[in-house]
């Protein structure tokens, strides 16, 4: 990752009296003061709040006997390793696809996007009425066909969680090949043009200037990704709603699940458990980030 | 022949991927276009397609769409306003940021990223309670705040990014001549940074348009929510009519896809750039 | 950068000092979206009246049924509860809980007055305990109440090659009718993946454990006795549990029952049924003959289908109870109160109390509970006999189940109930049996201790 910003000041100190006589810092505060106080008021305030109601002991200690809680926690880890990674890789499959100068791609490219721009509720709804086993479509197909009764999709599950996976990859990886799409055209065409003279095959040409170049953003863009999916509410809920028998539920719907049960602590107490595993990576990206 | 095999490989990704992102979107539209009866017969083209659900929806013609254009208007109304807010407060602490450089800049950009981290689902119930402490449950203003909130640090994160490379030069010229701030930001900065801008707002636009969770807590009565909030109702309502639902989602799905059309020239180069350093 | 904070923090503190100031007295209201336009017109009318006779401005919210706990429980932890609040399943779930915790405005000042005019086993529902002022009281107002039907087509009855005076009934016998009789006679007539048996089995859903605790009255079993205290230690009990679980878990996995019931929320199975999926179905209300009614005076509707639903509601689809109990005796339905609520930590009290007791007269509430067509039934003397129950067979037939005489919900005695029924035990047991495969037993005893260790 080459800092993009050039390290010399904007004005050095010497070519600018202006500088000292405040007038600049003193914009400079009024103009960062409106997200100033947009931070302390709706993210510090509540975020205080959300440590203040999740601070009882107890109530960690109950989820922590809750077995939906300990489920929740395992598909929230799963998704977060297979959704994430599956969708990465195919991402950047994908974007190697779009950078091929075709007209007809270039098409199919507008309409990739459109997972990632139109609402979530009535894509996934869609999705969920394919799915019943009696009147949706994919099962009425699969009885013309066959005669039996296709599969009971969301009430297996390990099969619903798979889905609600398909969902939310269905969903992001557009923005996400964007992404990687536009890391690969900023990419020297002369590379690939010397390499092609040398003879290299399509394979070393990835392994060797593609994936080189592509590593630093394709591993910020896993863990940017993880941070969203975490909290990513409505795959699992318009989907599954946490169902079957509560065994779908991520970190992200367990908060509303308790709610609920009336039970806001334990609610907050959900949420609280994923910070030990929030804060490294949280670290580790801002040190990445703001070079 | 190699020109042709060649093709026929890309066709073999092309088509899964065309069929992969459109079956969701066709099935809901053949839901749109269903008669009742054979929207729950699993065809993969109704018998005779119809509009008349289109009709139900445009006229309110079901007790769960008494307010439907109400709810639509709500929903661009809060948009913009999002789009809006969130542009001002980016822009100016970006500029502020990175041309300005303003002290404690550097504390501020980390601000923002942490908060960029915090999954919005995470921080609902505690954004709920300051709502409530400031009296703004239940106010449209609850939801715009928090959607500016949840947009800001992203926006904030691209426009400096983008400040950060334009050429130092017509800074220095600008101070040469004697330009107070206001006029660096207005003749220099905002001009050049038009583009970015554009493609911030449309995601703040975009992101308010779509929310639904905080929709859902944050607003209250029929007349205040927005669309989104009106289709997850729809979901309790008995006669299951999920033929209008459908219906209903196309038309909310129209506007921010249009609106992503309109700006895409913006939103790939800049978004994508400024969201991970290249 | 410290006095850039100060300044920010201080802006925020103005921000949040700044409430909006109000001229005309308020009265806030959350209320459940009603099913039909004519129930919620009917409440639009009732506070019209009560704004035109106080002068108060009442604020109404409503939401969709399932929104409503999330909603009232995030304002309750915000403390910016409404004044009066209502749901359809708050008895189910929160309101003996909150009476329980202290939450709950005694309402007995606007109860008691009107104790004579409530049927049996209806207000006495609301007579709560509260632990933390240590006294019962009346906490909640009642509204109106819903029992068990069982809903069926006719026409694909007659389909299968059935009349209705074929149908059992005696228990074992009934069940089977459907499952092994009529689903095999309805996929042959119509080549159909036609189901029999519409059996509510969603962890998400009050259909489920409504049914099941219906067929675990049919087998007499008692889980608590009138002081709230547990019997399921009694071998009868678990015996009783174990055979209620097999019945209700039996149809599917023979196959009668469509697959995704396991995961059916409230709608589902209404939908199944109205969309010929399922022959029969018991529901908690006659909300599925009440959609055709609605349906067949809808102007919106094209005037085929206006004449389908009419068949429909008239002729199609008939409403009836359950088969006599596997003892022989006729089955004694459980009912549930619907209540709402004032809350203790409510604005304005006195006028919150006002407006319940404004609603609970005859002349606001019988039109409102009317305007279901049929779906809830009144809690008060006079309107349980009022010529609207006697208008069709439906409500006759709901008539009658009523006049028989019902049995209360256990969370009435032990509120502890609401957790168990929020978090459908009887549910998940199902859910073991059905698609986990385990023994109706093991299944039985995992119930039991997870009763025990929240009610006990």
């Amino acid at each position: 990752m080459t800092t993009a910003a050039n390290t010399a000041p904007i004005v050095s100190a010497a070519a600018s009296p202006k500088k000292d006589d405040g007038g600049w810092q003193w914009w400079g505060t009024l103009l960062v003061a409106p997200y100033l106080v947009v931070f302390v008021v709706f993210v510090l305030y509540p975020v205080g709040y959300g440590f203040w109601l999740g601070h009882n002991i107890e109530s960690y200690v109950e989820i922590f006997h809750d077995p939906i809680f300990l489920r929740a926690a395992v598909n929230t880890v799963l998704f977060l390793l297979i959704a994430v990674n599956l969708k990465m890789f195919v991402a950047l499959l994908l974007s190697g696809f779009f950078a091929i100068p075709r007209w007809w791609i270039r098409i199919l490219g507008l309409l990739f996007i459109l997972p990632w721009a139109v609402p979530s509720i009535p894509t996934i709804l869609s999705f969920r009425f394919m799915l019943n086993p009696e009147w949706g479509v994919i099962n009425q197909l699969y009885f013309n066909l066959t005669f039996e009764d296709g599969p009971n999709w969301l009430n297996d599950p390990i099969l619903a969680m798979s889905l609600a996976m398909v969902v939310h990859i269905w969903k992001s990886l557009p923005f996400w090949t964007l992404i990687l799409l536009a890391g690969r055209l900023a990419i020297a065409k002369e590379l690939y043009e010397a390499a092609s003279i040398d003879g290299a095959s399509n394979a070393q040409k990835f392994a060797h200037i593609t994936w080189p170049s592509m590593r630093q953003l394709y591993v910020t863009c896993t863990i940017l990704s993880m941070f969203f999916t975490l909290g990513d509410f409505n795959s699992v809920y318009l989907l599954t709603g946490g169902g079957p028998a509560d065994l779908t539920h991520v970190l992200a719907t367990l908060g509303i699940r308790y709610i609920r049960l009336d039970r806001v602590d334990l609610a907050m107490a959900s949420i609280m458990c994923a910070l030990p595993v929030m804060l490294p990576m949280m670290v580790y990206m801002m040190r990445r980030l703001s070079k | 022949m190699r020109k042709i095999v060649g093709e026929a490989r890309l066709l073999l990704i092309g088509i899964p991927v065309f069929l992969w992102t459109a079956i969701p979107l066709y099935h809901m539209m053949l839901f749109a276009l269903s008669p009742k009866e054979a929207a729950f017969k699993g065809k993969l083209w109704p018998d005779n397609p119809t509009l008349r659900n289109f009709e139900l929806v445009f006229g309110q013609k079901h007790y769960y769409l008494n307010n439907l254009w109400h709810q639509m208007w709500n929903s661009l109304i809060i948009a913009l306003a999002v789009g809006l807010l969130t542009l001002f407060v980016a822009t100016a602490a970006a500029f502020a940021i990175s041309r300005l450089r303003v002290r404690g800049g550097r504390i501020i950009m980390n601000m923002a990223l942490l908060t960029y981290f915090v999954p919005a689902a995470f921080l609902a119930l505690p954004m709920y309670k300051a709502m409530a402490t400031y009296g703004l449950l239940n106010t449209q203003w609850a939801l715009i705040l928090a959607m500016v909130t949840i947009a800001t640090p992203y926006a904030i994160w691209v426009l400096k990014q983008a400040a950060d490379k334009l050429p130092l030069e017509l800074d220095e010229a600008a101070i040469v001549d004697g330009a107070t701030a206001p006029q660096l930001f207005r003749h220099v900065f905002v001009p050049l940074m038009a583009p970015s801008m554009v493609a911030v707002g449309t995601y703040a636009l975009l992101l308010a348009w779509n929310e639904y969770l905080y929709a859902f807590l944050l607003l209250s009565r029929d007349v205040d929510t927005t669309l989104a909030v009106a289709l997850g109702a729809f979901l309790s309502a008995d006669d299951s009519p999920w033929e209008l639902l459908m219906t209903t989602g196309v038309i909310y799905a129209l506007p921010p896809a249009a609106i992503y059309y309109t700006f895409r020239r913006y939103m790939a180069a800049d978004l994508t750039s400024g969201s991970v350093k290249t | 950068m410290k006095r850039i904070l100060a300044y920010a923090a201080a802006a925020g503190i103005l921000a949040a000092a700044a409430m909006p100031a109000t001229a005309q007295e308020k009265l806030e209201v959350w209320w459940v979206k009603g099913f039909y336009k004519a129930e919620d017109d009917a409440l639009f009318e009732a506070i019209r009246k009560f704004e035109g006779k106080t002068g108060v401005k009442v604020e109404l919210s409503q939401y969709a049924i399932q929104d409503m706990i999330p909603k009232t429980v995030a304002a309750l932890d915000a403390r910016t509860v409404p004044d009066v609040a209502y749901a359809d399943v708050y008895d189910f779930q929160v309101t003996s809980k909150w009476a329980f915790e202290g939450r709950l405005e005694d309402i007995s000042s606007v109860i008691t007055p009107m104790l004579n005019t409530f049927a049996p086993n209806t207000v006495e529902t609301t007579l709560l305990w509260n632990d933390a002022a240590k006294k019962r009281a009346y906490y909640a107002f009642p509204l109106k109440q819903q029992t068990m039907h069982v809903q069926y087509w006719r026409d694909l009855l007659t389909q299968s090659g059935f009349k209705e005076s074929d149908i059992p009934k005696n228990w074992a016998e009934y069940w089977s009718f459907w499952c092994d009789k009529v689903q095999p006679g309805y996929r042959r007539a119509t080549g159909t993946r036609g189901f029999a048996i519409g059996q509510p089995m969603g962890v998400d859903s009050s259909d489920s454990f409504y049914s099941f605790l219906t067929f675990m009255d049919a087998y007499g079993v008692k889980l608590v006795d009138d002081d709230g205290k547990l019997l399921v230690d009694q071998p009868n009990v678990r015996q009783g549990l174990i055979s209620a679980l097999t019945d209700y878990t039996a149809p599917y996995a023979k196959g009668c029952v469509p697959p995704s019931a396991t995961s059916w929320k409230d709608p589902d199975n209404n939908v199944a049924f109205h969309n010929r999926t399922n022959v029969m179905t018991h529901n908690a209300t006659i909300s599925i003959a009440a959609k055709w009614l609605d349906d067949m005076n809808n102007a919106s509707l094209t005037a085929e289908q206006r004449a389908e639903a009419k068949k429909h509601y008239e002729e199609n689809i008939a409403t009836a109870g359950f088969p006599n109990r596997p003892n022989g005796q006729p089955m004694v339905y459980r009912a549930a109160v619907k209540t709402g609520v004032v809350f203790s930590e409510a604005r304005n009290k006195n006028r919150a109390k006002e407006f319940v007791a404004f609603l609970l007269q005859e002349e606001n509430l019988t039109p409102y509970v009317e305007g279901a067509l049929g779906r809830w039934f009144p809690v008060t003397k006079n309107a349980q006999q009022a010529a609207f129950w006697r208008a069709d067979k439906h409500r006759q037939a709901v008539q009658a189940q009523f006049a028989a005489g019902t049995v209360p919900f256990e969370f009435t005695k032990n509120w502890k109930f609401t957790i168990l029924n929020n978090e459908n035990v009887w549910a998940k047991a199902m859910n073991r049996v059905a698609s986990e495969k385990w023994a109706v037993d093991r299944a039985v005893d995992e119930m039991i201790a997870r009763i025990k260790q929240v009610a006990g």
